[in-house]
């Protein structure tokens, strides 16, 4: 699958998934106009790849500073769908990255956390640049 | 590909109502099953309301949020614009939230500068409106540039004239201000030097000479005015004696009051005048003319001494003769002699 790199706007954050060595990463702000459009094409080639994976190890990092509701949604569903590449036998590991002082962002990772019962998953608090 | 924000609920009440479809749970718990499922779906939809209202919720406050900021970027600079219109620190005062805007006023010890050009409307009249205004602007432009140097509030620019003050609304001490303000004048005339070669070579033939006057004492400083329109400014006799003072200095000179001299004597060399009468002041005015800040004078040309019970100024350019020399000497030897007897 080829690789997706979509640079940040105003209002959409940073992608990049790397399918060959299985590497994604989401950064930035996300509020985009319509979710759906934003996310719906790079979520459902992830979950495409996803689905034919099989005891491979997959990192997906979220370095996010701030989101609105809808985009909380498909994060949420995003950490179910790597819970569950990684019940079908992938190593999973998901990491929160946020600054250090973010209170909010914190909390979000912590609870966005709570529900993984396969996927590991790593907070990792960084100076403010 | 489509994408569906809540396809896991909704595959989740397809897969509940394909259940209640076959028939296959015990009949008890059908009804039971149905009415779960009837909740689930009623609360999904909540939660979609409730996710497209946050949404819209946070648009609205993100626009909110970027008016504020062009408002604000407005404000910042109609503020910026207003604070020229204004003295730097009573900007600062005002917009820092320290300062009441009403028309108040107190009474404080202040050093008040004065000064103007000398023969101002004679030496314009023949000057173009243009040239004027740029000698005027450039004039006005570096002595409030010296003044805020040194700390001073500029108070106004009345036709020529500049009325500056220390001590309000930020004072570093009586003295202290007192000796900013003759360091300030000192370097003003420095500069007028400066600017008098450049207007000569622009082919100004009489270049502005500029007087100043220097006086301390207690005056009423704040808001005067109306609560519609006010002035943040100075007034009292002191004030007028500033002004006084002024109009007695020689052109391109400081002349100052005994209670500023007397403020900056350790500092300052200066040479008392006569006592004058002044118009408005009851009493006789010493007069000083400023020579100079000692540590900026040539070398060995001051021998100055002040402290509690000896006062010693030596002035050696103006001791050049015998007879001057020998006088001197002998009233210095009488002196040490009273001192050792």
């Amino acid at each position: 699958m080829e690789n997706i790199n979509i640079e940040a706007t105003e209002r959409s954050p940073e992608i990049h998934f790397d399918f060959g060595s299985n590497t994604f990463a989401l950064k930035g702000e996300s509020y985009p106009e319509d979710v759906s459009t934003f996310f719906g094409p790079v979520i459902g080639a992830l979950e495409e790849h996803l689905s034919g994976l099989n005891g491979a190890s997959v990192t997906f990092t979220f370095d996010l500073i701030y989101f609105n509701s809808s985009t909380a949604k498909v994060l949420m569903g995003l950490f179910d769908t790597l819970d569950e590449a990684a019940e079908n036998g992938n190593d999973v590991s998901i990491i929160w990255s946020y600054e250090e002082d973010d209170d909010n962002m914190e909390e979000l990772g912590e609870e966005f956390g709570e529900d993984l019962e396969h996927a590991k998953f790593e907070m990792k608090a960084y100076a403010k640049k | 590909m489509s994408f569906d924000l809540f396809k896991r609920e909704e595959k989740t009440i397809a897969e509940g109502h394909a259940l209640l479809e076959t028939n296959a749970l015990p009949k008890d718990m059908q009804a039971h099953y149905e009415k779960l499922l009837k909740a689930y779906e009623k609360q999904f939809k909540s939660t979609k309301r409730l996710v497209s209202l946050s949404d819209r919720n946070e648009a609205e406050l993100n626009k909110l949020a970027s008016e504020m900021d062009q408002k604000n970027q407005m404000l910042e600079g109609l503020s910026k614009k207003l604070s020229k219109y204004l003295s730097p620190q009573i900007y600062r005062s005002i917009f820092e939230g320290d300062r009441e805007v009403s028309l108040e006023t107190k009474r404080k010890k202040l050093t008040v500068f004065f000064s103007d050009i000398k023969d101002f409307t004679s030496t314009t009249e023949n000057l173009q409106a243009e040239d004027l205004t740029y000698l005027l602007n450039k004039y006005f432009s570096e002595m409030s540039k010296i003044a805020l140097e040194y700390g001073a509030t500029i108070d106004k620019f009345i036709g020529d004239a500049i009325v500056i003050f220390f001590g309000d609304p930020e004072t570093l001490g009586v003295k202290q201000d007192a000796q900013a303000c003759v360091r300030m004048s000192i370097a003003m005339q420095r500069r007028m030097k400066g600017l008098q070669e450049i207007w000569r070579d622009k082919g100004y033939e009489k270049p502005f000479e500029m007087r100043i006057g220097i006086n301390t004492g207690f005056c009423n400083v704040g808001n005067f005015g109306s609560d519609e329109r006010m002035d943040y400014t100075i007034i009292g006799g002191e004030v007028n004696l500033a002004a006084r003072l002024e109009s007695k200095a020689d052109p391109g000179g400081i002349l100052m009051s005994y209670e500023t001299y007397a403020l900056v004597r350790e500092i300052v060399a200066a040479e008392e005048l006569e006592p004058t009468r002044v118009k408005g002041i009851q009493r006789d005015v010493r007069p000083y003319r400023v020579i100079g800040i000692y540590d900026d004078m040539e070398p060995g040309r001051f021998i100055h001494k002040d402290q509690d019970g000896l006062l010693l100024m030596m002035d050696r350019e103006k001791l050049t003769t015998n007879q001057q020399r020998h006088k001197a000497i002998a009233e210095l030897e009488a002196a040490i002699k009273i001192l050792k007897s």
